[in-house]
């Protein structure tokens, strides 16, 4: 019996290590025919959810309005995209797709999931092979003007929206359908680049007027070392397009950037942006301004802590023109890509539709963000 | 400003006849003006001072590679956090990745590590392998052979001029490697543990046992549970020599050094990294005096 037994299984093991061998052998296929699992996008999970803790209650909140700048319609829901509830908040889910189209396009392609709502956040082509330095993008895509506006949420230093571009731009910034042309110049060691875009002006807090393609934006960004370890980068715009109210909008951006490294991973960087807005209506033009400046202090490579000052100071001459926002966070990053922040906001740029009155709103938050999956390195 | 213009026309016109050529790091800029020599007008993007992985995107690093004909990439991952952003605002597709004026020289390096799957409950781990060859200095004739290749192939016309460069700087280079590896003999057998994986080509070749990490796991800083478990395992194995590169913090190295009686070196990881490396040479011997005596 047990002989047997001992026969079959050599028998059987013989057999196996036949088909053992032939596995091996260098004429075997490598993939299945047909398989297509090496043209897969690079695809990214990005989610990102925050606790708030806040003195105005939930419905009170959602009736705030930024005097001059925006306005309470107790019919229209609020459009508060972060970090809405006291409590907590799923901000988002964004799924990013990134993939090489041929040889001529790269696509892209970034979708915001979020408990109620399926958002084209953005989606466009890229292109890879112009002469001369030159680029093309053309889709749905964040405007590069300035510096935060084409930046993520995931990615800003702070949770919340810099309030010049709340004011401005409102809280999806120039996000829109359109063309933009890149142009790196041929200098020596610092950066020079023009790019101009056109965009269909779906953005209705400064533009709006959509009977045809209403805005364009021009910009030109430079770069230079000013020693080894500081770089400085500054940049100025222009946005001419048609409001809804039947007169041109005309904004003029400017901003500036410096980095210091310091020893191992700290650095410091301090960053500021300023946004002029000339809004022509049937009767006036109306002028307002404001800024944003943050400074931020990385210690190492788990932990930064930064602080930002917002400022409306220029508003018409009906509304209040000292609205503004301090911020301060502290960030932690057991792993390049989870972070955790803890963020307090004390904004004295609200008024509350629902009682009418300005109150001064203090929030302390304690975000979470993941990127999982194979997501592409940040740039500067 | 005509002024301005004027110089910058000269300028460019004094570089044009060069070849323009960017290297991610220091080591890769020293292979380069061994082989090409004055035809290249060659920019290094990284600094060795810091972490290689974690180099700052800098926009002023844009034009070099604006305007490159030749990009020599580290590969291997080991720019995965860095470069590709930067190649993008570039828009320079002579230089693109998979074009002919990329060269990825890992493809050059026999790859060690390789894991066999791959998670990010691993930590920052390279899926390729093992991308710092460079500590090994066997691994550097591969890499001048593979770029002395790429230069003739993008500039036929000084092709004599490469091969003969090449055959000069290897056989300088061989003669370094009989003194190199005679005065690794002392080392052999040697147990040491490293604050990230930074010297396993090196350590390998020479068969110094590399035991354990000061991080827990690649890219993650370290904790007091893993510490105090590498203070006991190096004493039970009686370990008395802990490699750390300039760029991590080195207080865990030296908390662990008083427990244990062990000694700290600090080995350079890329020319430069630390005083007296500036060439390829004075970079190894570096490491060979800082280990073995």
């Amino acid at each position: 019996m047990t002989k047997k037994l001992i026969l079959l299984s050599l028998c059987a093991s013989t057999i196996l290590f036949a088909q053992n061998g032939q596995e091996n052998t260098p004429t075997a296929q490598k993939a299945v025919t047909f398989d297509q699992k090496s043209f897969l996008p690079d695809i990214a999970l990005i989610l990102d959810s925050s606790m708030v803790s806040r003195n105005v209650n939930n419905s009170t909140y959602e009736s705030y309005y930024i005097p001059g700048f925006s306005t309470y319609d107790s019919d229209k829901e609020a459009e508060i995209p972060f970090n809405k509830e006291r409590g907590f908040n799923l901000n988002y889910a964004e799924l990013a797709l990134h993939s090489t189209v041929g040889p001529f396009f790269d696509s892209d392609a970034i979708f915001h999931l979020k408990p109620d709502a399926f958002e084209i956040e953005e989606a466009y082509l890229t292109s890879r092979s112009l002469p001369y330095n030159l680029r093309t993008k053309l889709g749905k895509f964040r405007s590069e003007f300035g510096r935060i506006n084409a930046i993520h949420q995931h990615a800003w230093h702070f949770t919340s929206q810099p309030l010049v571009f709340e004011g401005l731009l409102g809280t999806e910034g120039i996000n829109d359908a359109g063309v933009q042309l890149q142009w790196v110049l041929p200098t020596e060691d610092t950066y020079v680049m023009a790019g101009v875009e056109a965009l269909q002006g779906n953005n209705d807090v400064s533009f709006g007027n959509t009977e045809t393609n209403n805005l364009y934006i021009g910009y030109l960004k430079s770069s230079f070392d000013l020693t080894d370890d500081t770089t400085a980068l500054a940049g100025a715009s222009i946005l001419h397009g048609k409001n809804n109210e039947g007169g041109n909008t005309d904004i003029y951006g400017a901003d500036f950037t410096l980095k210091t490294s310091l020893e191992g991973y700290s650095s410091f960087m301090w960053q500021s942006e300023l946004l002029n807005r000339n809004k022509e209506t049937a009767t006036q033009t109306l002028k307002q301004a404001g800024f944003y400046t943050q400074l931020i202090y990385q210690y190492d490579q788990n932990w930064a802590t930064g602080v930002r000052y917002d400022n409306l100071y220029k508003n018409l001459d009906t509304k209040p023109d000292n609205l503004d926002k301090y911020t301060a966070m502290l960030e932690y990053k057991p792993f390049e890509f989870t972070k955790f922040r803890l963020q307090y906001t004390y904004d004295k740029s609200k008024v509350f539709g629902l009682n009418n009155k300005r109150k001064n709103s203090s929030e302390i938050l304690l975000g979470v963000t993941i990127e999982a999956g194979a997501h592409g390195a940040h740039a500067f | 400003m005509k002024k301005t213009l004027l110089l910058l026309t000269l300028f460019s016109t004094l570089t044009f006849a060069k070849l323009n050529v960017v290297a991610s790091y220091p080591y890769l800029g020293e292979i380069l003006h061994a082989i090409g020599g004055d035809n290249l007008h060659v920019k290094v993007l990284a600094s060795s001072k810091r972490d290689p992985h974690f180099v700052i995107p800098k926009p002023s690093l844009i034009p070099s590679i604006a305007r490159a004909k030749l990009l020599v990439a580290n590969g291997a991952g080991l720019e995965i956090g860095w470069l590709p952003p930067l190649l993008k605002s570039a828009n320079n597709p002579k230089v693109r990745i998979g074009s002919e004026g990329f060269l990825d020289i890992s493809r050059a390096i026999d790859l060690i590590d390789v894991p066999l799957s791959v998670s990010r409950s691993m930590g920052d781990i390279h899926p390729e392998g093992n991308p710092h060859f460079v500590t090994d200095p066997h691994n550097v004739l591969p890499m001048a052979k593979l770029i002395t290749e790429k230069l003739i192939e993008l500039d036929a016309s000084h092709k004599k001029e490469y091969q003969d460069n090449l055959t000069a700087f290897s056989q300088k280079w061989e003669e370094f490697l009989l003194t190199f590896d005679k005065g690794m003999k002392s080392c052999q057998g040697k147990k040491v543990i490293q604050y990230h994986e930074l010297y396993n080509y090196l350590l390998k070749r020479y068969n110094i046992e590399s035991v354990a990490n000061i991080e827990p796991l690649p890219g993650i800083s370290p904790s007091s549970k893993h510490t105090l478990e590498l203070i006991q395992k190096m004493k039970e194995d009686n370990i008395t020599t802990i490699i750390q590169d300039p760029y991590h913090e080195k207080k865990t190295a030296k908390f662990i050094a008083d427990k244990t009686n062990a000694k700290v070196i600090i080995l350079p990881h890329d020319i430069g990294s630390v005083n007296n490396t500036k060439s390829l040479e004075s970079f190894y011997t570096t490491i060979e005096e800082r280990l073995c005596h």
